[in-house]
């Protein structure tokens, strides 16, 4: 569902475990970006005995390290789900959401103002149609697709015994055909990410810019205030 | 009465003592520790030699010869103490029709009780023209020699997977043996796979009586549970950031990690680590150049062997995760700042149509 | 089909068509039939390549760096042939001159791989066709000893070690699982070795299985496993560093000498006294199975002793062709004229714009078509009796000016007297001396095998050679493996071509490749079976296998041990030269890669 502005009193939007939780994943995704890359495409060599260096290694665990933040963060945030406000079910309910004509219509109507052929936007309260769709089908798959994926490759690692590799590594690498295609589709689902960080950074500010509401600073301190 | 393994090799002149000693060779190898030794002894001294029957279909026979290779055991005592192979066409003195009896023979009389084992695949293409020992299809041979098998092994990555004829864009329809026979295949991966993990795995099933345990893709797990990557005695410089930058650099001569010369060691599920080549002597790591992967289904289709990041073959032969990434990147970047720069003169001209109304 | 003269041979299929398939103990799959008049000689010959994998396909579009590892998988027995040729290729289109570490690297392995590989064909492969099995359990173990003792220094030679090996010969086959000694052809009229040599061969015959595995350790230590170690492009994959455990260091150089040593040991101490021993008792076979051998020979020359020179002068095995039996004029032979080396396929199940034409390799097609000619008998999956007056094989027809040519260890040592090289023309002499045959006793199955076991031993001191030379190269301080210079492909030419050679255990190969882009635009082969098993030509000239098997007299034509004799006197690989299926007629397959 998406709840329009109705009137022109601030709306308490996003609670402190939403917007931690936001903060945080950014974060993580941010090191998790940088140090994969850099797996894929290590650094120039480091010189002298192999036991006085840890570069790769260090890197590789801070990959690991911010997986599981960012994983563990998702979690808590599903819980949130259940036990938040009903913005905090926004990009969780789109499936269910896409029942609904009135949803459509302001996906479509969202779609054709950045497109420039509508003027104004509809105002809403938590997210709109079109944004609610690009955090379900960009944000939060592509986010799954990295944790079920990085987990498969993880759990080759941690060995046939362990966890990562019976709930993982057993089911992904056959279904890819093999671990290479694995690290090929984790490798591209890091693209998909961050195309999805920068189309939602851009339309963040100028949202900020240009829409009546607060955007920015509603992730920071939890209130949607309409601009005088 | 047929004689038993160990009758047959204390028959044939060998000891009690390198008997026990080739039985604790095998169980370390198979990683049973020392009680494995007692089992294999036991299980030797009282069985009759397992027939074998050995096929070749669409191949190069690196099997075979990496099969003569082993070191514990020898080939000499698997094939003429431990095993009857009863047919393999590389090897038997037999030809033409005098050697197809020989087959009909084996089939007919161990029915049930025989192992096959495939070296190479059917081509299924236009009939199975591809390959036709003895004027027919081989598929043919393949399915009907199977059906009384007790157990059936893949050798190499011809038959687990297709292997090179297979590769794009398998002209003659190359196909796994699982593809074309019902029975459960132990696939022996590799091209070829190492000596020791085919006399291996042989050894487990004739002394054990039953299959290794396998992984889901039907391999053992004895020899393929880990990458060469996590066993690799280079991979402290992997972990350190020091790697070969081109062949026969400093870092080359060092031994440092070969992964940016594209080394699939951490993509490979293989014991060449662990088990080495040629009686340990080494492996291709060890010898300064990276793992191919051969053990990987279709390793020849994933772009370059010295190329880190492999193709993607759903965005053409070219297209690797970074280029397709940085060009998706790019792309959205320039249409992100186009559609600000459209924004930003709307809003300027709304804004002055706004003044002239407010005017 | 009328009788067809051609080359001094009268081809007449009137007579009673023997079949063998699957030719056993070679590489691939091959097919053998044969007519016999009424006197059990064979009048007609048809060799079939029965398998095609379509490599040539699959290489295109390639990068050229990766096609050694797929040529080498080829073959597995001859294993690392096609990865040098593909290498030399490779280098040769983009003029990369690779270091003379690398080269003396790549000639120490592959000097390697003729020991062991002649070795293996030797026990392994050709043996039984010698040896009869079951006559030596009647041997007497003392004098299998004194045998033994009398033409070799061999340790392994006492009574006890005689009587134990026979006592377990015994065993094994009174279990009446007599694995691959099944259904032999024992008791054939065609053995002639008395029971003690039957029983020293197949002594040799467990222990040279036992032994061939130590020599291709240094395949394994300069390429990393066996079969099929890795090579590179621009030089050899491993490092020379004698102060880093990372790198070729004097512990692998110690390994590689004691290999070499024992290795020289045993090719001179077992298997050379055995080849003469053993052919002392079949001096019949030096008047059948030559073929062509005594016409047309070619060789492309190996083991060049100066890095990237592939002239006569640097190659220690020289380059050239026999024509029309002339020994006194070794003709030049040159890979990249396109109309010296072409492929027919007028008997091959390929198809050409114009079948009458030949292709030079550079312009090779590779397109099957499988059909069969109306006389075949059986059907397409089924096939009783190939027709050879049509396509009949999976191998194309090679020829040189127009000419079949045999090409092995037989070609290389008759172009080598030919040219007077002292390296090969006295052991010749020497074994001729011994056997009490003049030289024309060369050209038959039986000098086929001697040659391959002459050529056996020479590799084996051509190692200790290389390694010497490498270890003065290293004390000289000279390290480098690998020219880079020319690895990224932005600095290659945006088009060339070029040809890599290799003389193979069995004989000329060569690689043509062309380069488009940084890619594989045209790659193709011609392997020493495609030269050998080849089908006939549009003129109805047979090639080597077809020639040699003519006007042999077989004992009993349905346990066909003659064919397989000079078949396998050849070491055919059809695996090589398969571009196959197996109908009957004369022709064998032959494996081209594009």
């Amino acid at each position: 569902m998406a709840t329009e502005m109705t009137g022109r009193e601030p709306v308490y939007v996003w609670e402190a475990p939403v917007r931690l939780w936001h903060w945080v994943m950014a974060l993580a995704m941010v090191v998790l970006a940088v140090t994969g890359y850099f797996i894929a495409s290590p650094l120039p060599s480091t010189p002298g005995e192999a036991s006085d260096n840890y570069l790769l290694g260090y890197i590789r665990f801070a990959h690991f390290a911010a997986a599981y933040v960012f994983t563990i963060f998702l979690l808590v945030r599903i819980y949130w789900v259940f036990a938040g406000n009903k913005f905090a079910r926004e990009i969780f309910a789109v499936p269910r959401s896409m029942l609904k004509p009135s949803w459509w219509g302001g996906l479509i109507d969202q779609g054709l103002y950045y497109a420039f052929l509508k003027k104004e936007a509809r105002s809403y309260q938590g997210h709109n149609p079109l944004a609610q769709a690009a955090m379900f089908f960009m944000y939060l798959l592509g986010s799954l697709f990295m944790i079920v994926t990085g987990f498969a490759l993880y759990g080759e690692g941690t060995g046939m015994g362990s966890w990562q590799y019976k709930l993982f590594s057993s089911w992904v690498i056959p279904l890819f055909g093999q671990s290479q295609d694995v690290h090929t589709w984790h490798h591209l689902g890091m693209w998909y990410l961050i195309l999805f960080t920068i189309i939602h950074v851009y339309i963040v500010v100028r949202e900020d810019i240009s829409s009546r509401e607060t955007v920015i600073s509603t992730m920071v301190n939890g209130w949607r205030v309409p601009k005088p | 009465m047929t004689p038993t393994f160990y009758e047959v090799m204390r028959q044939q002149g060998i000891t009690r003592r390198s008997f026990l000693k080739f039985c604790s060779l095998t169980a370390a190898s198979l990683g049973l520790g020392a009680g494995g030794a007692t089992k294999i002894a036991h299980a030797l001294e009282t069985k009759p030699r397992v027939p074998v029957v050995w096929l070749h279909g669409l191949e190069c026979t690196c099997c075979t010869e990496s099969f003569i290779r082993s070191a514990h055991p020898l080939a000499s005592d698997l094939v003429l103490s431990m095993l009857s192979l009863d047919y393999d066409d590389t090897i038997m003195a037999a030809a033409g029709h005098q050697a197809e009896a020989a087959l009909e023979d084996t089939i007919t009389r161990y029915k049930g009780k025989y192992i096959l084992a495939v070296e190479g695949n059917p081509p299924l293409g236009d009939d199975g023209v591809f390959c036709i020992p003895g004027g027919r299809p081989f598929v043919d041979k393949l399915r009907r020699v199977a059906k009384d098998a007790a157990a059936v092994v893949a050798w190499g990555s011809c038959a687990s997977w297709g292997c090179v004829q297979a590769a794009r864009p398998n002209p003659t329809k190359a196909t796994p043996i699982h593809q074309v026979i019902d029975n459960p295949v132990v696939k022996v991966p590799g091209c070829p796979p190492i000596a020791e993990v085919m006399t291996g795995v042989v050894t487990y099933i004739v002394t054990f009586g039953r299959l290794p345990e396998l992984d889901r893709q039907g391999r053992p797990k004895m020899f393929y549970s880990q990458r060469i990557h996590d066993k690799c005695y280079r991979r402290p410089h992997f972990d350190a950031g020091q790697f070969v930058e081109a062949w026969d650099d400093r870092g080359a001569r060092e031994g440092y990690c070969l992964y940016k010369m594209g080394c699939k060691g951490p993509t490979t599920y293989n014991a060449c680590s662990t088990v080495r080549w040629n009686e340990g002597v080494s492996f291709p790591i060890g010898s300064g150049h990276g793992c191919i992967g051969c053990s990987e289904d279709g390793f020849w289709d994933k772009g370059s062997f010295y190329d880190r990041l492999t193709n993607i073959k759903e965005f053409g032969i070219e297209a690797n995760a970074d280029r397709v990434g940085a060009t998706v990147a790019i792309v959205a970047g320039a249409a992100v700042a186009a559609h600000a720069a459209v924004t930003a003169i709307k809003r300027a001209r709304s804004a002055k149509s706004n003044e002239k109304v407010e005017k | 089909m009328a009788v067809i003269e051609t080359q001094g041979f009268r081809l007449d299929n009137s007579g009673r068509r023997i079949v063998v398939d699957p030719i056993t103990r070679i590489e691939g799959h091959l097919r053998i039939e044969v007519n016999v008049d009424a006197k059990n000689v064979i009048t007609n010959a048809v060799s079939t390549g029965t398998m095609w994998r379509g490599l040539e396909v699959i290489l295109k579009g390639r990068d050229p760096r990766d096609a050694w590892a797929f040529t080498e998988r080829i073959c597995g027995v001859c294993t690392g042939v096609h990865a040098i040729a593909s290498v030399r290729a490779v280098e040769d289109a983009i003029g990369i001159k690779i270091p003379d570490n690398a080269n003396i690297i790549r000639n120490l392995m592959h000097a390697t791989l003729y020991a062991q590989d002649h070795l293996v064909h030797f026990y392994h492969l050709h043996a039984l066709d010698w040896v009869d099995v079951v006559s030596a359990l009647n041997a007497d173990p003392r004098r299998t000893s004194e045998l033994a003792q009398s033409i070799s220094a061999w340790p392994h030679s006492s009574i006890g070690y005689y009587r134990d090996l026979q006592s377990r010969l015994k065993r094994f086959v009174e279990s009446g699982q007599l694995g691959p000694f099944k259904n032999g052809y024992w008791g054939h009229p065609g053995y002639k070795l008395p029971p003690e040599a039957n029983l020293m061969a197949i002594g040799h015959y467990l222990e040279a299985l036992d032994f061939q595995r130590e020599i291709v350790k240094i395949q394994t230590i300069f390429g990393g496993k066996n079969p099929h170690p890795n090579w590179l492009v621009g030089g050899v994959p491993s490092p020379i560093d004698l102060d880093s455990p990372g790198a070729i260091n004097m512990e692998r150089l110690n390994m590689v000498a004691r290999i070499i040593g024992e290795t020289i040991a045993f090719i001179d101490q077992v298997y050379i006294p055995d080849l003469l021993a053993i052919a002392s008792f079949y001096k019949d076979w030096a008047k059948w199975g030559g073929g062509i051998a005594s016409q047309n020979v070619l060789a492309y020359g190996e083991f060049p002793d100066i890095a990237n020179d592939d002239s006569n002068k640097s190659l220690l095995m020289p380059r050239g062709a026999i024509l029309n039996g002339n020994l006194k004029e070794v003709q030049p032979v040159d890979l990249k004229d396109m109309n010296e080396i072409q492929e027919f396929v007028p008997h091959s199940w390929y198809k050409y714009a114009d079948e009458s034409k030949g292709l030079h390799p550079f312009d090779g097609v590779t397109e099957p078509e499988f059909v069969l000619g109306k006389n075949t008998k059986g059907t397409r999956t089924n096939i009783e009796n190939v027709d050879e007056s049509a396509k009949y094989s999976w191998v194309k027809t090679p020829r040189f000016r127009g000419q079949p040519m045999e090409v092995g260890p037989l070609a290389r040592y008759v172009v080598a007297y030919a040219m007077g090289r002292p390296e090969f023309k006295e052991p010749v002499d020497m074994v001729l001396k011994k056997l009490d045959v003049p030289l024309p006793a060369l050209f038959s199955t039986l000098g086929r095998t001697a040659a391959r076991g002459l050529e056996c031993s020479w590799a084996a001191h051509k190692m200790k050679y290389f390694y010497d030379k490498l270890i003065a190269n290293i004390k000289a301080g000279q390290l480098a493996t690998a020219n880079v210079d020319n690895w990224e492909p932005r600095t290659w030419p945006a088009e060339c071509k070029g040809v890599g050679y290799c003389e193979a255990p069995r004989g000329a190969l060569g690689h043509w490749i062309r380069i488009k882009n940084a890619k594989i635009d045209n790659y193709q082969c011609i392997v020493p079976t495609t030269w050998n098993a080849g089908p006939r030509d549009g003129k109805s000239q047979i090639g080597p296998y077809e020639a040699a098997l003519m006007n042999t007299p077989m004992a009993k034509p349905d346990e066909p041990l003659e064919v397989l004799r000079t078949i396998h006197s050849f070491d055919p690989c059809l695996a090589c030269a398969t571009h196959v299926i197996s109908p009957e007629g004369k022709r064998i397959a032959t494996v081209q890669v594009r």
